[in-house]
């Protein structure tokens, strides 16, 4: 079944090809519009479980091999060798060497291993339950063929991104979900917001490119290949980088990590996520939470070796996804829009994920996306659900109490809700835990116990703003009742509402998706005068339409199916701490997530990829080397990441080794960081639990006494401000002045040519015209005036002048007859 | 052709008459005076061509050159007043400047002509030696086969008829075409000297001069013939 | 009685011999002599027409001329007769036709005389100007 993984990104292809190009044209019904890309994506879905299936459990397992469909005959001569030739400068004394100016060849096929084949389901998977959330969602919109058109292709990119066997395909597939997430945010294309936000999204995402597309040249230049298999097979033999020693991989590892800030929205690129929720919420959902986001995690898993190469790489990614982390869970504490609160908090999970990689636990870092995709798409449908309930209300202030309205969502975003708090057993707590488990105790890099100390701290204030949501969208009172709601309930409106009977329309910003209702609804356009909604609704009236109600089934169907996943989906990851439970490190055999995705991550103590991890006991002299720097220490297990300690040098204070230290049980210290991470998810959830629901008032008391970092939270670190002078307006400012040159100095230079040709001619022209006409004009004149008389006087009229002039050619005649002999003799 | 004898003193005698005659023509004061005078060098040319053995030529000459061209100028000059002229008070040779020119040119030409002519009988001398006696020798010769004339006092030459025979045989074209030439000289002259009241009644002027020349002359509107 | 215009006249005086010669020939005067008459009135027409006023006496002037080149046709007729050539009568015939055209020419210019004087009023020349710049 592997060899029609080919099929898994063309059939959503297809499905949005007829939905875009025929949509409109027939005036397909949404029925069939929906059933299209559901149809699409749901094959593609399952045949992306066959597939995977087949590769790792099947009868003919290729797993733990990376499985290209090269070798099965789909493979399309992309870029054919002779296009572009390389210097394999790098590689010097090898084989490589002789051959040192190869030919790039690139083929466009597809690489089923362990990595791809968890995004493929990841993204096949989650995508059909939001595309099928997204078919009730977008009921009535004018644009539905448009929106699932977009939403198919965004599918295609990202599964060339995840399935591509080369550099260049995921290239292809980063920028095509970057495109597609700019058509996206954008739907509501008459929205100043939308296209302000879709805009910003695109350049932000640009600037990682940049730094991504650099990271390809080198790896061009440095392995004279593209394809993975064959950039990997060369990258494990170069040595590695240390903290301090900065070589060809370390750069590389920087261009790729700046293009995983621009997609993955770490800081400082993180500006454009929050402002990409003016996107309809599925696309929040499947781009902005679960997919795109990550697309960025799945790049730096694939080129884990590269990273593992260059100690300072990961140092740095470690930093920035703390940084980011905690950045954004403390913006997210202030924040009143619901898909706001959870776009920062994607923000800060993938910091997490990106501290996970940072410290070396790569397959974490892929659980954590797995876990963090499944609660977080269905934290966005269920917020999606509450705003369609809602009539398109999105500020939490005015919700409160919808428990009883929306028992689906309710029930489904609780799954969510602990899931990301991480209680146990709820995915979020294993993929969690064991990021911070590893952060503690890494080898890879220094300052590890930094990195979990923030991560922690962002942890609990994650538990607490989550919290809050929960407490001010469902429980609580019913605030809905008392401000002003329905259709028009966007901020504009509120403002204008308490401003008087002041017209408005829906240019400014706002926030929240454009309300949608069918003919018969009492909400009209947002540019409805007040007065005229006043008059014919009353001020402050409540009926039927503005009650909040529960979504149709196709919404809360797939709300259900990502709970269930929400809840069980962690169990591929229970970690090894739990192995008296289990009876094994990594429980389940291929199932469980470690052992499945080992064949890619590469052990940089024994230099090898799938290398024996887990199993208890190193090669003799890998044991002999770390038994002798890890005097201090005693470990009845032999932890792969302890062997990295000969890889890395000596990483400073280590965190769990003092522990261990102290408990003499490396059990006993894992359980100890699995209770403090279950202590602080508790706390955050108390303390969210005390301020929003016993005592209300204690937040806006709160909120007072630490007014600074309460505005500096609610105004997101005036980050977007100090962008705008600093980057925007400085450019701004450039483009003026190269205008100024362009108009002023270039095009004042051909006009001045223009000028100076026209005063050239004119001189020219006045030479001519007094000069050589003049010169002729007077030779004319002169001659005139000397012969006309001449000639004048010739014409006598006088008949015997005449006469005498014919005698004296008879003379002159008579002359020449006798000249000869006159004078000739 | 050498003349001798009796021919030659004529020839002398109607040679200086000749160019008197032609001078005195030339510088009379009276337009009568010069017509008789011309006509006086005109018959001294006509003894000369006598003399030149061409009397029917001779005859021609007096007869029409004299007979008609002389008497038709008289007429014209009887037609035309010339009344201030006789009385001596009109200037009868141009300006001085023009007489100075021609005066000059035609000296020049005097002396050119002679040296030419001069020059051109040597050659044919040169070509055709002959003496008098020789030349006289074959007159004679000649004139005896002729047939005498009524009263036997001379000979008849066969000048006319040689004319006649040449005239008539090689030369019958140029002859027709003279008539035809003659005949629109007659047409031509008839038309050129038309007045205007002949032109009017014979229809011949335009419109627009009829009415110009009517405000000169009101008879003429009488002569209009009337329009078919 | 000699021709004093004769331009070689000074050449001829160089060479003395030559006055009994010219006696001889002016006593027995040829075909040179005839020329030379025709000459002088071909000379005394041109200088008529080019000096007097009256148009009238300008046209005798050309019959002057005219007859001038009669003579010397005829005086050659004479010489060719004599010395043999058969187309001497040519000249005569000629002098014919010379006589035809003369007369038309005498008519039509009368003709014209007369017209330009009732138009013009005048018959000297150098009145009628009117073809001048």
């Amino acid at each position: 079944m592997q060899k029609y993984i080919w099929l898994v990104p063309l059939l959503p292809l297809i499905g949005a090809a007829i939905n875009g190009l025929l949509g409109r044209k027939f005036r397909f019904s949404e029925t069939l519009i929906g059933g299209i890309a559901v149809g699409s994506v749901a094959l593609a879905f399952l045949i992306s479980v066959a597939a995977v299936y087949s590769y790792g459990f099947g009868g003919h397992a290729e797993w733990p091999k990376p499985y290209v469909t090269s070798q099965d005959g789909f493979s399309f001569d992309w870029i054919p060798g002779g296009a572009v030739r390389i210097n394999q400068g790098a590689h010097e004394g090898t084989a490589a060497e002789a051959s040192r100016f190869a030919l790039l060849n690139v083929e466009w096929s597809y690489q089923l291993d362990p990595l791809s084949s968890i995004f493929m389901l990841i993204v096949t998977g989650v995508g059909l339950c939001i595309f099928v959330f997204a078919t009730g969602y977008m009921h009535g919109e004018a644009g539905y063929y448009r929106f699932f058109a977009y939403m198919g292709l965004f599918m295609f990119a990202m599964l060339v991104l995840v399935m591509g066997s080369n550099f260049l395909m995921m290239f292809v597939g980063w920028e095509g979900v970057g495109l597609c997430s700019y058509l996206l945010i954008g739907y509501y294309f008459d929205r100043q917001e939308a296209a302000n936000a879709s805009r910003k999204a695109f350049i932000t995402n640009r600037i990682g490119d940049f730094g991504f597309a650099l990271a390809i040249f080198g790896i061009i230049a440095a392995f004279g290949s593209a394809q993975y298999t064959e950039v990997f097979n060369q990258a494990k033999g170069y040595p590695i980088e240390l903290l301090g020693h900065w070589g060809i991989l370390s750069w590389i590892a920087l261009g790729l990590f700046v293009g995983a800030c621009g997609k993955s929205a770490q800081l400082p690129l993180h500006v454009w996520l929050p402002d990409a929720m003016a996107g309809p919420t599925p696309v929040s959902a499947l781009i902005h939470a679960a997919t795109m986001v990550t697309a960025g995690l799945y790049m730096v898993t694939r080129t884990n070796v590269i990273f593992q190469h260059s100690q300072t790489m990961l140092l740095v990614v470690a930093l920035v996804g703390a940084a980011t982390a905690i950045f954004a869970a403390t913006i997210g504490i202030t924040q009143n829009d619901i898909k706001r609160v959870l776009a920062y908090s994607t923000v800060s999970q993938l910091g997490f994920m990106f501290m996970a990689c940072g410290v070396g636990a790569f397959v974490i870092g892929i659980f954590h996306v797995m876990t963090h995709a499944f609660f977080k798409a269905l934290m966005f449908l269920g917020a999606g659900s509450v705003i369609h309930g809602m009539h398109h209300e999105q500020d939490m202030r005015r919700m409160g109490g919808l428990k009883k309205y929306m028992p689906y969502t309710y029930w489904t975003f609780m799954a969510g809700w602990l899931a990301i708090c991480g209680v146990i057993p709820f995915s979020g707590f294993w993929s969690k835990d064991e990021i911070l488990w590893n952060a503690a105790s890494t080898t890879h890099i220094p300052l590890g116990w930094i990195v979990w100390l923030v991560g922690t701290i962002a942890a609990t204030c994650t538990a607490f703003y989550m919290t809050r949501l929960m407490a001010m969208t469902f429980w609580g009172k019913e605030r809905f009742l008392e401000q002003p709601a329905g259709g028009e309930a966007d901020e504009a409106h509120a403002a204008a509402y308490t401003k008087g009977m002041a017209p408005h329309d829906a240019t400014r910003a706002a926030a929240g998706d454009r309300p949608r209702h069918e003919p018969g609804e009492h909400v009209g356009p947002v540019h409805e005068d007040v007065a005229h909604h006043v008059a014919t609704h009353g001020h402050g009236e409540h009926h039927g339409a503005h009650m909040p109600h529960e979504s149709p089934p196709s919404m809360w169907v797939p709300l259900v199916a990502l709970a269930v996943l929400a809840t069980i989906g962690g169990l591929i990851g229970i970690g090894p701490a739990f192995r008296t439970v289990t009876g094994s490190e990594h429980p389940g055999g291929r199932l469980n997530i470690s052992t499945w995705l080992k064949p890619i991550i590469w052990n940089p103590s024994t230099r090898e990829f799938n290398s024996a991890e887990g199993t208890g006991h190193e090669a003799a002299p890998a044991e002999a080397a770390h038994a002798e720097t890890a005097a201090a220490t005693s470990e009845t297990g032999g932890e792969a990441a302890h062997g990295t300690a000969a890889a890395y040098g000596d990483t400073g204070y280590n965190l769990a080794h003092t522990i261990e230290g102290a408990t003499h049980s490396e059990l006993a210290t894992e359980w100890l960081f699995i209770i403090i991470s279950l202590v602080v998810a508790g706390i955050g959830m108390l303390l969210g639990g005390l301020f929003y629901v016993w005592r209300p008032a204690l937040a806006g008391v709160w909120a007072q006494r630490l007014r600074p970092l309460y505005n500096a939270s609610y105004n997101k670190y005036w980050v977007d401000e100090f962008y705008g002078w600093a980057v925007t307006r400085r450019t701004m400012d450039a483009a003026r002045a190269v205008f100024r040159f362009d108009s002023g100095i270039v095009d004042g230079i051909v006009n001045g040519l223009a000028w100076l040709s026209r005063q050239v001619s004119l001189v020219v022209g006045a030479i001519d015209k007094y000069i050589v006409d003049g010169l002729v004009n007077t030779v004319a004149a002169f001659i005139m005036r000397l012969m006309s008389p001449l000639f004048r006087a010739a014409q006598t009229g006088f008949t015997q002048n005449y006469a005498l002039v014919m005698v004296l050619g008879l003379m002159i005649a008579v002359a020449i007859f006798f000249a000869r002999d006159i004078f000739g003799r | 052709m050498t003349l001798s004898g009796y021919e030659a003193l004529f020839f002398w005698i109607f040679a200086l008459a000749a160019i008197f005659a032609g001078l005195l023509t030339v510088m009379a004061r009276n337009a009568v005076h010069s017509a008789l005078f011309l006509i006086s060098s005109l018959v001294s040319v006509a003894a000369l061509f006598v003399l030149a053995r061409a009397e029917f030529i001779a005859g021609v000459q007096i007869l029409v050159y004299v007979g008609g061209v002389m008497v038709l100028f008289l007429f014209v000059i009887m037609l035309v007043n010339v009344g201030a002229e006789e009385r001596g008070h009109e200037e009868i040779f141009n300006n001085q400047r023009q007489v100075a020119a021609s005066l000059i040119f035609c000296l020049l030409l005097v002396g050119g002509v002679l040296y030419a002519v001069n020059k051109g009988y040597a050659g044919l001398q040169r070509l055709h030696p002959t003496t008098a006696d020789t030349a006289a020798q074959q007159q004679s010769a000649r004139e005896s086969s002729y047939a005498t004339s009524a009263t036997a006092a001379s000979k008849i030459t066969k000048d006319a008829e040689g004319v006649g025979n040449s005239l008539y045989r090689y030369a019958s074209l140029p002859f027709e075409i003279a008539s035809v030439l003659l005949l629109v000289a007659i047409i031509g002259s008839v038309m050129l000297a038309r007045t205007l009241r002949q032109e009017a009644s014979a229809d011949d002027l335009g419109p627009e001069v009829l009415k110009v020349e009517i405000v000169n002359d009101p008879e003429l509107a009488n002569l209009e013939p009337q329009s078919e | 009685m000699l021709n004093f215009f004769t331009p070689a006249l000074v050449l001829l005086l160089q060479e003395g011999g030559r006055i009994a010669q010219m006696k001889q020939s002016a006593l027995n005067p040829d075909l040179s002599k005839f020329l030379v008459i025709g000459a002088l009135l071909f000379i005394i027409g041109v200088a008529g027409v080019l000096t007097r006023r009256n148009i009238i006496v300008i046209f005798m002037s050309i019959e002057l001329i005219l007859n001038a080149a009669n003579l010397n046709f005829i005086a050659f007729s004479r010489y060719l007769q004599e010395t043999g050539s058969a187309n001497a009568l040519a000249g005569q015939i000629f002098t014919v036709f010379v006589i035809v055209v003369a007369a038309a020419e005498a008519a039509i210019g009368l003709g014209i005389v007369i017209a330009l004087y009732r138009n013009k009023e005048t018959i000297w020349v150098d009145e009628i100007d009117l073809l001048k710049w």
